[in-house]
């Protein structure tokens, strides 16, 4: 599917519209995506000053979260779009929301990062943590392709892929569980180091919900709460 | 007209005139003229439907009929068409080759139209970008590239940057990105990997803070001994100078390891926040007081009309300006002047340090700022410094966006100007100043 589809109108002002806001919405994923390597990043190498740049700079997604909502509201009452640019506004509106959420979970595990600098740090130096962070943003970057590309191939493989974090997060509680019954002066830091594990699976989410809306958009199908995988995989 | 023309106009007309004369023997002229002038137009009609047939079949062997001006007409349309397919031929040929170059050069290429959208994109564009070449035709390139550094490239239009972006395909790779206008309002992005300069820079930077680290601790124990050894009493009285010497050279190479530290650390922080307002007048007076009371130091003064507030890390700036100002302490003698200024206009502000010194050779100004670099005049090392102040000057400089240029007349004196950008100065100070700005 052409990414100009949806540029397909008599009014040229609908046409700049909607792929503007396309672009803002794709340069807040741009910027949510940013954030979450930072916060990684400020984990892994216990730099106290880049989470807390994370942690400040999450007003920018905010600010662009209520932008490109308001700017919907004025499409959807100005222009009365149907079809698939109806589906179109609808998609972006869940989308914003949840690129919001994955920027306040980047927040959380900037200022984690924070705590975490300050306190002793072990030997693998977080390894565990850097991988989940590692695939869960190759699942950001890769909805989010999806989203720009309209590829439905592309967005049900992210949505397979959720299901390797699900796991990965399963095993990063049961070691943190581990040390905490071996050394109990250490509950406070590896309870911190499951919290952001948390916030990691929870951004996995977040980014397969994002590509469920890729496939609401291009296909019209609600795939929510469904055997994603069988369903497309019969077609 | 051509020959074959006249030929054919020629061969006509003497057919026609034949019709008429064997007509006009018969006694029916009209219907003479008339037959022939019918066999003429049933000939030359089936002459053309053959071309016609032969040129949209393009099989030239069903041209049967081609004699005269049919004839000359068919092979010089031949002959064109036939130029027109090697031309062609060799135009793909020659586009096959550039695009083969272009995909065989190690970086990225991608065209873009005046949105911004993808005309065209190489090989390693593919591989360094994760674009993909048919699907993202048409598509802007900051929506599959979406770091906000690209973004702001792209609508600032500013050619002669270049910014670094983490690859968006490999973990812990970074590309160096560069846009250059050409044609018709389209640009050119370049990408390239410099995931190993990134690491060799990287390397450098560790080397360097591990290596005085480690040079630390050894120094402390020596110059701890080196200081019990000259309080001894009981030592013998030819060991006192080598001892002070050892001592002295001890001090100097703590401080080489010292500010080694300093720069590595400034190297690696980022640009330096805008949370802490200095009162930069403050912190000038303060400099010149705690040089003026020394011997043989030159008189120095402060100018400064502005209560400005620099927003910048303190400790930072103040060691910007105990730098300069020990170097123009060095470098003037006791009868010289010294200059500490802070200004403000409407681009921004400035620290000067002039002073009345020996000044430096104009070719070595642009070296100033590297490392243990020394303005050459005979007298090196014996004047007390490290050669590392100007280095640390620079690096705290540019982590406050702000830059330093140097004049100097040799003979005269020099001028190290400090420029910040009108972002980091607030005129009106939004707390009352604590450390007095009494100028000197």
């Amino acid at each position: 599917m052409e990414a100009s589809n949806f540029t397909d109108h008599i009014s040229r002002r609908f046409n700049k519209d909607i792929e503007d806001l396309r672009n803002t919405v794709l340069s807040m994923g741009g910027l949510v995506e940013t954030q979450l390597s930072r916060a990684i990043a400020a984990i892994v190498s216990g730099d106290s000053e880049l989470g807390l740049k994370v942690a400040n700079d999450d007003y920018k997604v905010n600010n662009l979260e209520v932008e490109i909502d308001e700017e919907c509201s004025r499409i959807l009452a100005t222009r009365a779009p149907t079809a698939g640019d109806l589906r179109l506004i609808v998609a972006i509106i869940k989308t914003i929301t949840d690129l919001e959420r994955i920027g306040d979970e980047a927040e959380k595990i900037g200022f984690l990062a924070s705590k975490l600098a300050g306190m002793d740090r072990p030997a693998d130096s977080y390894r565990e943590l850097k991988n989940l962070g590692s695939h869960v943003s190759h699942m950001l970057r890769d909805a989010m392709n999806a989203f720009a590309r309209l590829d439905v191939a592309e967005a049900l493989e992210v949505v397979r892929e959720d299901e390797l974090v699900d796991e990965e997060y399963e095993a990063i509680t049961r070691q943190c569980i581990t040390f905490m019954m071996e050394d109990p002066r250490s509950i406070k830091r590896v309870m911190n180091v499951t919290w952001a594990a948390r916030s990691l699976e929870r951004i996995g989410d977040h980014a397969k919900n994002i590509c469920e809306y890729v496939i609401y958009m291009v296909e019209g199908r609600d795939v929510r709460h469904t055997d994603l995988t069988e369903n497309v995989v019969e077609e | 007209m051509p020959g074959s023309s006249r030929k054919f106009v020629l061969g006509i007309a003497g057919i026609l005139l034949a019709g008429g004369l064997i007509g006009w023997v018969y006694d029916h002229a009209v219907w003479g003229l008339l037959v022939v002038a019918l066999i003429i137009l049933v000939w030359q009609t089936r002459q053309l439907l053959s071309f016609n047939r032969a040129v949209h079949t393009r099989d030239f062997a069903q041209f049967r009929y081609g004699e005269g001006i049919w004839q000359q007409m068919f092979s010089r349309y031949n002959y064109e068409h036939e130029r027109a397919l090697r031309a062609k031929q060799e135009y793909r040929r020659l586009l096959k080759e550039i695009r083969r170059s272009t995909d065989a050069m190690p970086d990225g290429a991608v065209i873009l139209d005046e949105d911004n959208q993808i005309v065209m994109c190489n090989k390693a564009a593919k591989h360094l970008g994760g674009l993909k070449r048919k699907k993202d035709r048409g598509q802007r390139v900051d929506n599959i590239l979406r770091d906000p550094k690209l973004t702001e490239l792209l609508r600032s239009n500013a050619f002669a940057r270049e910014i670094e972006i983490p690859s968006p395909v490999k973990d812990e790779a970074w590309l160096n990105c560069r846009v250059v206008p050409y044609g018709a309002n389209q640009k050119l992005l370049f990408l390239r990997d410099i995931t190993e300069r990134i690491r060799l820079t990287r390397m450098r930077r560790d080397f360097v803070a591990n290596a005085s680290h480690e040079l630390r601790s050894p120094l402390t124990v020596i110059g701890g001994y080196l200081e019990s050894l000259s309080e001894d009493p009981g030592l013998e009285k030819d060991w006192g100078q080598p001892i002070r010497r050892m001592q002295q050279q001890a001090r100097r190479m703590n401080s080489v390891v010292s500010e080694l530290l300093e720069l590595s650390r400034l190297e690696s922080a980022g640009p330096a926040s805008k949370d802490e307002a200095v009162d930069v007048r403050g912190l000038l007076s303060a400099a010149r007081k705690s040089c003026a009371g020394q011997e043989d130091v030159a008189e120095i003064e402060v100018v400064s009309e502005t209560n400005a507030q620099l927003l910048a890390a303190g400790n930072e700036i103040e060691s910007v300006i105990s730098n300069l100002l020990s170097n123009a302490v060095r470098h003037t003698p006791a009868d010289g002047h010294i200059t500490l200024a802070w200004s403000v206009d409407k681009k921004g502000a400035e620290i000067v340090v002039t002073d009345t010194g020996e000044g430096i050779p104009a070719e070595q100004i642009p070296r100033l700022t590297e490392r243990f670099f020394r303005v050459q005049r005979g007298r090196a090392r014996d004047d007390g410094g490290v050669g590392l102040g100007l280095a640390i000057v620079k690096h705290v400089l540019s982590r406050h966006d702000a830059e330093l240029s140097v004049t100097s007349d040799l003979g005269k004196g020099s001028e190290f100007h400090c420029r910040f950008p009108a972002e980091r100065i607030v005129l009106e100070p939004p707390v009352p100043i604590v450390s007095g700005g009494k100028c000197g």
